[in-house]
């Protein structure tokens, strides 16, 4: 059963949350970010053109202009194969675990993976970032030393960085299953 | 002297105000003669020529290269001081995946306090999970308005 709507991110753009429900114990949620615009692509090929004519006018080399060129090139690979991300994954799985999958706008993609026996909760957890304050979703990692610590905490489509509503849905989600798992793992 | 009488027309009613004592308009005055004094010596040996303040006998000054360069020392200070103490923030404020955002020494080792009937009930810190289960799970309208 598949689900699509539309939300915003922390800086007003439009991101599409697409969930999978494969069965009561499996859901997929897809956040796709909006594409790499060309406005702000020919705004920053222009800057940097007109910046390195002007050190031309300035120099007389025109070995400036090439490498403007090839700067601007390398620069727009280097940034769709190691920052842009376009589509963040979460899978979770009731009784094996949850995956978490970034793929780049070059078709780059990476996984990770975290198996259910480390996971203590998921939660949405407030914090400053930069100059705003803002609601990210997390999973929450279980101490093998406390039983009622926590070891380790990793935030989850920090790229994407929806918006509340988008959040909640998700955590609704997340919840029930892990509600499911615990009903399971404790019935003998 | 002017930061006195301000403070006396603001508020007519009180009865013993802390700049209405003598002590307080010593210090002011004090302090208004002194950075008068500071500001012209400051001008005199600025502009005045060395010859001049030689001729009077006053042969001990700093050199004039100092007049236009603390200003300007001051006031780099201060700009780079504005960026420093912004940098300073950015970089304590702690990162999303730092645990200090979830829990901390204090809600770690609180003692659980015991539960009595009538009286409000202790302040004591709630974990994360709690507080998600009673926001977002319990309370199901409240945040999907907007």
């Amino acid at each position: 059963m598949e689900d699509e709507r539309s939300f915003s991110d922390i800086c007003g753009g439009r991101l599409a949350l697409q969930r999978r429900y494969y069965s009561p114990s499996c859901r997929e949620f897809c956040l796709r970010c909006p594409r790499l615009s060309l406005r702000s692509l020919t705004a920053v090929t222009c800057t940097v053109w007109l910046a390195a004519y002007g050190l031309f006018t300035l120099c007389e080399n025109s070995m400036i202009l090439s490498a403007a060129i090839f700067i601007t090139l390398l620069g727009l690979l280097g940034y769709l194969h190691f920052v842009k991300i376009d589509q963040e994954t979460l899978l979770i799985i009731d009784s094996l675990g949850i995956q978490m999958t970034s793929s780049y706008a070059s078709g780059k993609e990476s996984t990770t993976f975290i198996e259910m026996g480390k996971v203590k909760d998921i939660v949405i957890n407030e914090a400053i970032y930069m100059q705003k304050v803002i609601y990210y979703l997390c999973i929450l990692l279980k101490d093998p030393v406390e039983p009622h610590g926590i070891a380790q905490v990793v935030p989850v489509f920090q790229s994407a960085k929806p918006r509340l509503d988008c959040l909640i849905e998700v955590y609704r989600s997340c919840q029930e299953i892990l509600a499911h798992q615990k009903a399971t793992s404790t019935s003998p | 002297g002017s930061a006195v009488l301000f403070l006396v027309h603001s508020a007519p009613g009180k009865m013993v105000e802390n700049s209405l004592l003598p002590g307080r308009a010593i210090y002011d005055f004090v302090l208004l003669l002194s950075s008068q004094s500071g500001f012209i010596l400051y001008l005199v040996w600025a502009f005045i020529p060395e010859s001049w303040l030689n001729s009077l006998g006053l042969t001990y000054w700093p050199q004039k290269h100092w007049t236009v360069a603390l200003p300007l020392h001051l006031l780099i200070t201060i700009v780079i001081g504005y960026v420093l103490l912004f940098r300073i923030n950015m970089m304590s404020t702690p990162s999303l995946n730092s645990i200090c955002t979830i829990t901390d020494n204090y809600a770690k080792n609180q003692q659980p306090k015991k539960y009595q009937e009538v009286a409000i009930p202790a302040l004591r810190v709630i974990s994360t999970s709690e507080v998600n289960q009673m926001l977002f799970l319990a309370a199901k309208d409240l945040y999907t308005k907007n």
